[in-house]
This record gives structure tokens, C-alpha cells and sequence, in this order.
């Protein structure tokens, strides 16, 4: 019998003991030690940073800025050190298998793609030379006016070189409609070599009951300034509003919602009820009058 | 002669019959309507206090109590020029479940009751199971609301379909016309019973649940009037929910806050109805659950063999 017990023990303990171990993520010797067949250079490294950014920085956050989602182990940021103890196979092989909250990309990510990732996350390496270095963000102004007859937003950008702005030339401008819950991104441009850049906004692009839009104005990465609130502007299409509710459609189960169909069948059927019932009546007094003759 | 003469009696006899009739039910009906007119009367009353007293007839006066309160005609007016829809994006249910639970906080729901469930499904022998999170699906034209006696669901013109438990009788006639089993019913004290006990009820919410009476989902219909996502959209962890207005064509995802155009979402992913050859119209429409990022962990009946 105790040594049933013990055995239980002993039993119980080895599980836990394996499921602590478990929680250090390490991956099998053989996957490991594969090589990245993918060339570590800066198409690789651009190319893995938008695989980045779609399929993996909601969870793992903007590497470097440890700005993870908050949860349970929480994610490594890409530039930690619990990243970079991993061999170049050994994230390969974690990305393709997934386990617990982090999931699998076998399916999901081409080879090509998960090994381009690995390129990318080698770029934060201490020991690897980067080769995709971003600068710090670099402060910038922002002007925007809209046009109602072309329906065109006309941005003006500007920088900070030490202290003067100058113009902003080939930077990234994004146009967004304020709607309900969020802005919708309706389309991008370049700033030319003057700082201006110009977007016409898509004729089908909806506003509210009168066309108005509110739209918002902002750099793409890189430069540091806050996005720009225009006036709502009258370049959209008009809101349609349908009606939802049809008067047949809803039961006559109160007096509001009464239908004249039903209220005449129904007065009809009665009112005849009764007319017939009255000429019955009428008759009954005409076979009396026949009888006194 | 004589059996002429009883015959006139008769008919004398019917004819002031009919003429009283008609006169002392008018009374009545005009007593009941004009207490003022008779006074010197005295009539006891009892006090919220708890006292007996005694009032003169002719200071009464008719209750004039509106049907509906301030409250409940505005929610059934509905926000003005919305037209709610909501996207569930199947490839990214995990079974979380946090969508339940926000969902069972926020409308004082007994744990066994769901305003919205994930389900385990699959849809032939040798496919691959999913999640799949079921609310209500806000029908145009929706089976439920036809069938109550007493106005209690309705269709607001924001696409909401509502319940008013204030009205509500309990006689679960749109539990058995809604084709999704979405509305669940209190058969017992509601959650925390005690704890709101005397709160104004709020329509927008169903809260606090009433016993006896029918509760359902109505996308957060407060939330929405403060311009925040229902409860189960904002929390989501896996960035399953879209939701947004139909007429300005966006939807916004609960988790991560992108917002993007409602009809090529639908359009681009192939997005369906759920029983659609129903002819109900739902505004809550499916992605289907293809390329999912984590594998099934449920456990599916074999249904199928």
C-alpha cells in the first residue's frame, strides 16, 4: 500500500516537475541546428518586417519598445535576450510549430516567409550586424487643406532639421475618415520634392446624411507628429439610410401598431354579422305583417 | 285581440329593457370617468405610511399613466441613421471565451445563460472542427418579434432587436419562433437579484433581469450609445469581431481597433449567413474558419457515422 502511495508520489512529482521544465520552451537538438538557407540582407530582412508587422506584432509588440500584449508567459519582445537564445533553426522550428498561446505558421506562413522572419528578428541580434538600422524618429509638421469641388486633399509637410523646418520630400501621407469606432484608411500618397503632396478622395467613399467626411491626416513611420483633424469636409458620397421596418411586418398586438387590413376585415366581418343578423330581424316583423292579412 | 295586446307588452318590455341597459351602462362608464362630479362622498385610503384616512370623492382624480416610460420609448426608437452589423471572423476563434463572460458581466447573467456561446462545430464527416461564437443575429426580418402578444420585442430601425422586460409576460412564444435558439429565459432569481434590487431598469441592457421574463442579446445597445463596441467585440483577445455601421460601410475589430470597409471584408473572405434559405435576413455574418493559426481543442461528437 506505501508503496503504491510512493509510486503516486513519485509519479505526480515527475509530471509537475516535466511541466515546469515545459515552460522553458526549447526546441529538439535536431531542429536546432538547421541553417537559415535564406540570404541574411536587407530585401530579406525589409521582406520579414512585413511579415512581422501582420502576422506576429499584435502579440509581440514594436521590436525593441518591449510593448508586448500583457499576457501569460508573455511574449518575447524581437530584441530580448530570451529571443536571441534561440538558434536561427530553433526559431524556425518554434515559428512553424507553435505551442501553447503562440500558434502554428506551418500552415499559415510559406518556408520562405518563416525563414525571412528569422532574418528579421536576426537583425536585433547583439552579435549579428545589422544590416536594417532605423533612425530615430524624426520630428515633422503637418498642413492640410481640403478641396470640396475636386473632392482633393492638398498635405504640406515639413521637418526639423536642427531647429528650421524644411520641406519634406518622398514621405509617406495617409489619409483616414473618422467613422463610428475607428478611422478607415482610404488611401496613401508621396510628398514631391516641394513637401506636397495630393490625394482625391474615391467617389464612392461614403460620408454621413449630407456627404460630409472628417477626415484625419498623418505621416507614415518614421516621423514623429501627432495625425491632423480636418473639418468634416463635404467630399463623400451621401449616406443612404433604409428603411428598416416595414408597417405589414410587425403583429397587430397592441393599438400603435394597428393595421387597417386587419382593422377593416375584422369591422367588416362584424358589421356584416350584425346586418345580417338585423335582417333576419326585419324579416321575422314582415312574416307578421303578412299574417294579419 | 288579447294576444296582440301581450305581444305589445313584450315588445314595450324589450324595448325599455334595451333603452335601461344602454342608459345604466353609459352611467356607469361615465361614473368610472368623471369622479370629480361626485362629491360629498367619502372614501378611505391607505397611506404609503401605512395610515387609514379618509378623503372627499371629489379630490380624486384618473390616473393618466403613459404606456411606455422616457426610457423605454427611447430605446425603442433606436440610434438615428445606424444600421449595426457585426462580422465573426471563424479563422480566429480560439475558444477564449472572454466574449461570454464580458457578455455575462455586463447584462447580470446566470452562468448558464448566454446572450452569446461559442459552439464546437463540424459540418460533415471528414471536415475539420471549429469555434464557433453564436449571438443574436439581429434578423430584418426576424421570426421573433411577430409572434409576441404583447409588443414586449420589436425591431428598432438601427437593426437591433430588442426586449422589453417591463412587458415582457413570460409566455415564451419568440423562443420558440427564433430558428437560432438565441434568447434564453430567467427561470429562476437572475444573478445578483438582491444586489439590484430597486435599480431603474435599463432596456438598452436588460438589466437588472427580471424573473419570469425572456432576456436576449441587443449588441450592448448602451455601450453603443456611448459610442463604445458591445462588450463581447472589445473583448476579444484574438481579434475575432468586426462591428460597425452598414450605411457608412465600416467595420472596426474589437482587438486590434483597425477599422476597414465593411462590404469588401465580406466580399474578399467569402462571408455567409447562417440560415439564410430562412428568408430571416441576419446582420451577422461569418468568415469562413479557413487557415486556422491554433489547432481544435473540443471535443465533437461522431454525429456523422
Amino acid at each position: 500500500m506505501n508503496n503504491k502511495i510512493n509510486l503516486l508520489i513519485a509519479v505526480i512529482l515527475f509530471i509537475s516537475a516535466s511541466q515546469i521544465r515545459g515552460q522553458e520552451w526549447i526546441a529538439p537538438a535536431d531542429k536546432a541546428s538547421v541553417s537559415n538557407p535564406s540570404e541574411y540582407n536587407l530585401a530579406n530582412v525589409k521582406k520579414g518586417k512585413e511579415i512581422y508587422q501582420k502576422n506576429c506584432k499584435s502579440c509581440h509588440g514594436d521590436a525593441g519598445k518591449y510593448n508586448a500584449l500583457p499576457l501569460v508567459p508573455v511574449p518575447p519582445d524581437v530584441a530580448s535576450e530570451i529571443m536571441h537564445s534561440n538558434t536561427e533553426g530553433g526559431l524556425f522550428h518554434k515559428i512553424t510549430a507553435g505551442k501553447g498561446g503562440m500558434p502554428q505558421f506551418e500552415t499559415t506562413l510559406s518556408e520562405d516567409d518563416r525563414w525571412r522572419l528569422v532574418n528579421y528578428i536576426m537583425n536585433y541580434n547583439p552579435n549579428v550586424e545589422p544590416v536594417l538600422v532605423e533612425a530615430p524618429p524624426v520630428k515633422a509638421k503637418i498642413m492640410a487643406s481640403v478641396n470640396e469641388v475636386n473632392k482633393q486633399v492638398e498635405v504640406f509637410a515639413e521637418f526639423d532639421n536642427n531647429g528650421t523646418f524644411e520641406k519634406l520630400a518622398d514621405a509617406e501621407v495617409i489619409v483616414s475618415a473618422k467613422k463610428t469606432f475607428g478611422n478607415l484608411v482610404i488611401g496613401k500618397a508621396l510628398t514631391d520634392e516641394n513637401g506636397r503632396a495630393l490625394f482625391t478622395i474615391p467617389e464612392s467613399h461614403i460620408g454621413d446624411e449630407e456627404g460630409y467626411v472628417k477626415l484625419v491626416v498623418a505621416l507614415g513611420e518614421g516621423y514623429e507628429v501627432a495625425a491632423l483633424d480636418l473639418k468634416s469636409a463635404k467630399v463623400g458620397k451621401l449616406k443612404e439610410i433604409p428603411k428598416l421596418i416595414k408597417g405589414g411586418e410587425i403583429l397587430w398586438s397592441t393599438n400603435e401598431n394597428i393595421q387597417p387590413w386587419l382593422l377593416f376585415s375584422y369591422l367588416g366581418a362584424v358589421g356584416g354579422a350584425w346586418l345580417a343578423i338585423g335582417y333576419i330581424i326585419f324579416l321575422i316583423f314582415r312574416i307578421r305583417k303578412y299574417s294579419k292579412l | 285581440m288579447k294576444s296582440n295586446s301581450r305581444r305589445k307588452f313584450m315588445k314595450t318590455l324589450g324595448t325599455s329593457l334595451g333603452v335601461a341597459g344602454v342608459v345604466g351602462g353609459s352611467s356607469i362608464l361615465s361614473s368610472c370617468n368623471n369622479v370629480e362630479s361626485v362629491s360629498g362622498d367619502k372614501i378611505q385610503l391607505l397611506t404609503s405610511s401605512g395610515e387609514l384616512v379618509e378623503v372627499d370623492k371629489s379630490m380624486l382624480k384618473p390616473a393618466d399613466l403613459p404606456s411606455l416610460s422616457e426610457n423605454q420609448k427611447k430605446g425603442r426608437e433606436g440610434i438615428p441613421g445606424k444600421s449595426w452589423v457585426m462580422v465573426i471572423d471563424l479563422s480566429k476563434c480560439r475558444n477564449a471565451r472572454k466574449c461570454m463572460s464580458a457578455c455575462q458581466n455586463h447584462h447580470q447573467l446566470r452562468p448558464e445563460q448566454h446572450h452569446i456561446n461559442v459552439l464546437q462545430m463540424q459540418d460533415a464527416e471528414h471536415t475539420a472542427p471549429y469555434y464557433m461564437p453564436k449571438p443574436c443575429q439581429h434578423c430584418d426580418n426576424p421570426p421573433c418579434t411577430k409572434v409576441c402578444p404583447v409588443n414586449a420585442t420589436f425591431k428598432r430601425e438601427d437593426g437591433i432587436v430588442l426586449i422589453d422586460n417591463e412587458r415582457c409576460i413570460g409566455c415564451r412564444f419568440c423562443i420558440a419562433a427564433c430558428p437560432y435558439s438565441a434568447r434564453v429565459f430567467n427561470w429562476f432569481e437572475p444573478k445578483d437579484a438582491d444586489k439590484y434590487k430597486g435599480v431603474t431598469y435599463n432596456i438598452e441592457a436588460n438589466v437588472p433581469q427580471k424573473k419570469g421574463t425572456v432576456s436576449k442579446c441587443l449588441f450592448s445597445a448602451d455601450r453603443l450609445r456611448d459610442g463604445k463596441l458591445p462588450s463581447c467585440v472589445s473583448a476579444c483577445p484574438n481579434g475575432v469581431y468586426w462591428f460597425g455601421d452598414r450605411n457608412e460601410d465600416a467595420v472596426t475589430n474589437g482587438t486590434t481597433q483597425e477599422t476597414t470597409t465593411f462590404s469588401t471584408l465580406i466580399k474578399d473572405n467569402a462571408a455567409y449567413t447562417l440560415m439564410e434559405e430562412l428568408g430571416t435576413k441576419p446582420r451577422v455574418y461569418y468568415l469562413p474558419p479557413k487557415d486556422r493559426a491554433f489547432p481544435f481543442e473540443g471535443e465533437i461528437d461522431d454525429h456523422h457515422s
